[in-house]
């Protein structure tokens, strides 16, 4: 291999498909800081991580809970005064903490996003009552027999599918994600 | 081969020789077209330079040559450089050729061998070319002596005072009631706090009662015919219904006037004016303007109240638009700018929440003479706020309205900080990106204004809402920005918040631009001739810009490019005439069916048809050499001097290197 890549061409490498302008591009502003709604949750304002980004501290940025904090709400990129996809930066975040396994312990997110792409992996669909069952049991069996009553009572409604939704020809689908999420083989 | 050619390749010290093998370009002419008639080919450091230019005239005289052509820089460039060169060695500057070697090059490509193969490709382009080239005489038109200002405010007033006192005629023509422009309309100026109408009214006098000005106000130009030194403009002339020759100005009219309007224009919808008015109380004219759309004599037929107490019997409400043609010699626009409309950012809330001003509505609102007589209130028009907000960079530095820095909004932003903390003690917060102080004294302000306690908070602000949220909030505006250098959202409760809105070209800017024959930039300001070394010329010959027309400016940099502009329009006119390039077109009368499709395509009405002969002809005088005749013509009638087809079409020849021998192995 040729030069190790910076960390900030890394995670720019992750948005070659966002629509955004580079990161190197931001004015440090903070109208994106200014505008989201989730902020107080984050350990890092969204400017700030671009900022470190940029400075290359890539412990301190795999570390942070600003991106699995993230709403995805996509105000910030409405009102960046330099288009850049800051939404999309978060989700590219996102897959490379997952990816290297470097998140942050104790964080939902990351648990939620693996059971919810397994989930997919193997019947083609989301579905509710083993998503939920599967994720919910890492947090213990208190915190599942509660939200198992809440299911319970949706699924009498009809609210809840019984059966686990399957598409056809689930080899493709799986192939197809395989392409694009370099997870290795779906465990 | 008849031709004694000369070749000079330029170095342009790294910027060609970095990317082109210079001697080996020069070598190869020497070489492999010295069948085409090239009897020398030098390679120079500087072409440019005096010793350059010597090499070139020795050659001249020495080898007797009747053709250069230099390889060096764009011709926008030295083509004039090399031209003259050639004049001083007694040889028509016609007859010398200049390839870009440099901007098609040497700039734009990375590999230097096949860098080298295009020179020598552009070079023999050029080689043949020149051969095809015919000596050609400049054409010499005389300068009229007057001049066209367009637009009132200070830039124009400046140019109009600088030109009329050197002693010829000027035109100022302004589309409002009155001159003074946007500077009128402030209280204080930055960074020294001179009052604005003190320094701006003395002006707005000299011009109004200068001999060599004929002001001409309350009129728009609509038509600009002709060409450098002969234009012939067309002025329309609003209706005032008040006879300028009769009128006093006393304002017995105005007060008499029984019916007020909201004034969007001077007041900036702060305040109220009569119908038949003068926008301020030191207009220059002094004259008043009847505004027809709200005039009840002209809905209901029925007042009169100004023509009856009138006491110059001026008031005439037959008066109709009037068409007035002037002839000039060189045109100045200074038709300034537009305030951005904040409006177009809903998150600010201008429009929605009451108490958000725009920097125009709180200039008046400081202005002594203002629709509060200078006292900061709140939208109610008597509470006094107690903590103000200013937002900088509204509208600018932001892709989605303008990428550009207006400049001015900083200062503009500083000094309303000062006049807050000045008229009413309130607490200030400046939320800006960056603090841009670059003119003088400009600084020295900023430090002023840290010490006199105000708040700077860097961040954009996201949004100003009247949603309280936290214990604090409620009754107030709170500005949501993140304080980026501490890193933590805050949100500020404020009574008051002004946005310090940027300057965006006019509404109208290209239609104007499009009566003129100027080009605007994607932003729509308009394009000067050079950025760095002619900032008030165009590209069109006899029309100058100064002021913010030509981007964002404050008023030092305004006064300087009025007077700047002026000073270039008196040298014209000390010429007294002006030589014009002969690139032009003509018609080959015999081949010329008479089809008229040039007619209508010419963009300077420089083809007349003569209906007896049936054919068409081009006006030396008005031709700029544009070339979209010449490739309309449907039977190939018109060439283009400088650009014939046998130009052309060698040119291509040599581009493609079919010139050469093959080479013997």
């Amino acid at each position: 291999m040729a030069e190790r890549l910076s960390f900030s061409d890394e995670v720019s490498n992750l948005l070659y498909a966002a629509h955004g302008n580079p990161l190197t591009t931001c004015i440090q502003c903070g109208t994106c800081s200014g505008t989201c709604p989730v902020v107080p949750y984050m350990d890092h304002t969204p400017r700030r991580l671009i900022g470190m980004i940029t400075a290359g501290l890539k412990e301190e940025v795999m570390a942070s809970n600003t991106y699995w904090s993230c709403a995805s709400c996509y105000h910030c990129n409405v009102r960046c005064p330099q288009g850049i996809d800051i939404a999309e930066l978060m989700y590219a975040l996102k897959r490379l903490s997952i990816w290297r396994a470097q998140h942050k312990e104790g964080l939902i997110g990351p648990v939620f996003s693996e059971t919810f792409v397994k989930t997919i992996f193997k019947s083609g669909r989301s579905y509710e009552p083993v998503l939920a069952t599967s994720y919910l049991f890492t947090f213990g069996v208190q915190e599942f027999l509660q939200e198992a009553q809440t299911a319970t009572s949706l699924m009498l409604k009809g609210r809840l599918p019984v059966l686990p939704p399957r598409i056809k020809r689930l080899d493709n689908f799986g192939r197809m994600l395989r392409r694009i999420i370099p997870m290795g083989d779906a465990k | 081969m008849t031709e004694k050619i000369g070749v000079y390749v330029c170095h342009c010290g790294t910027n060609i020789a970095g990317m082109v093998d210079v001697e080996g370009v020069a070598k190869w002419a020497a070489e492999r077209l010295a069948h085409r008639g090239v009897v020398i080919a030098r390679d120079y450091k500087f072409m440019c330079s005096s010793l350059g230019q010597e090499l070139i005239e020795k050659d001249i005289q020495e080898l007797g040559l009747t053709r250069v052509v230099v390889a060096a820089c764009s011709p926008h460039l030295h083509e004039q450089t090399f031209r003259t060169a050639c004049a001083r060695a007694g040889l028509n500057p016609y007859l010398c050729e200049l390839v870009s070697i440099r901007e098609q090059v040497s700039w734009v490509h990375t590999d230097k061998a096949a860098a080298t193969a295009k020179a020598k490709a552009v070079l023999s382009g050029g080689v043949e070319r020149v051969t095809h080239h015919a000596p050609l005489e400049p054409l010499r038109v005389p300068i009229h002596p007057a001049t066209l200002v367009v637009g009132g405010g200070i830039a124009g007033i400046q140019a109009a005072l600088e030109i009329a006192d050197s002693g010829t005629r000027v035109y100022l023509v302004e589309r409002e009631p009155s001159i003074g422009g946007h500077m009128a309309q402030f209280d204080k100026t930055f960074p020294t706090l001179d009052c604005s109408a003190c320094i701006l009214t003395p002006k707005m006098v000299s011009v109004g009662n200068h001999p060599n000005i004929t002001l001409m106000t309350y009129a728009e130009v609509t038509k600009v015919d002709g060409f450098v030194g002969n234009f012939e403009v067309t002025v329309t002339q609003k209706p005032r219904y008040v006879k300028v020759d009769l009128c006093t100005g006393c304002g017995v009219c105005e007060e008499k006037c029984p019916k007020k309007v909201v004034d969007d224009i001077f007041e900036v919808g702060l305040g109220k004016r009569k119908v038949i008015y003068r926008p301020f109380a030191q207009a220059v004219p002094k004259y008043p303007v009847l505004d027809r759309e709200n005039c009840t004599y002209f809905i209901k037929g029925t007042c009169k109240a100004c023509e009856k107490f009138c006491p110059t019997d001026a008031i005439d409400f037959e008066q109709k638009e009037e068409i007035i043609t002037l002839k000039v010699g060189n045109i100045i626009l200074a038709t300034g700018f537009d305030l951005f409309n904040a409006h177009r950012i809903p998150q600010y809330g201008l429009g929605r929440l009451p108490n958000v001003f725009t920097s125009l509505e709180f200039e008046r609102l400081c202005n002594a003479a203002g629709p509060t007589n200078g006292n900061v209130v709140m939208r109610d028009g008597t509470t006094v706020p107690k903590s103000v907000g200013i937002i900088h960079c509204v509208g600018s530095r932001d892709e989605n309205y303008h990428a550009y820095c207006s400049s001015i909004c900083c200062m503009q932003s500083l000094k309303f900080a000062h006049l807050v903390r000045e008229r009413t003690g309130a607490e200030v917060y400046n939320f800006y990106i960056d603090m841009r102080a670059p003119g003088k004294g400009y600084e020295e302000f900023y430090h002023r204004l840290l010490e006199e306690g105000v708040h700077f908070v860097r961040g954009k602000v996201a949004e100003v809402s009247a949603f309280a949220r936290l214990p604090g909030e409620e009754g107030h505006l709170i500005v949501q920005v993140e304080d980026t250098l501490i890193g933590k959202q805050r949100r500020i409760p404020l009574d008051m918040v002004v946005l310090s809105a940027g300057l965006e070209p006019r509404h109208d800017a290209k239609q104007v631009a499009k009566v003129f024959g100027i080009s605007c930039s994607a932003d729509g300001w308009y394009i000067e001739k050079h950025p760095k070394l002619d900032p008030v010329a165009t590209m069109t010959e006899g029309i100058y810009i100064a002021g913010a027309v030509q981007g964002p400016k404050d008023i030092p940099a305004s006064v300087a490019q009025g007077a700047a502009a002026a000073a270039r329009v008196m040298g014209r006119i000390q010429q007294k005439e002006i030589a014009l390039e002969p690139v032009r077109a003509s018609i080959d009368e015999t081949r010329c069916s008479g089809c008229r499709i040039c007619n209508a395509l010419c963009p300077f009405n420089a083809i007349l048809y003569h209906a007896d002969t049936a054919v068409s002809e081009v006006n030396p005088a008005l031709c700029q050499g544009c070339g979209t005749c010449v490739a309309a013509c449907p039977a190939g009638a018109i060439s283009g001097t400088g650009f014939s087809d046998e130009q052309v079409l060698s040119q291509m020849e040599g581009l493609l290197l079919r010139n050469l021998q093959p080479v013997e192995v």
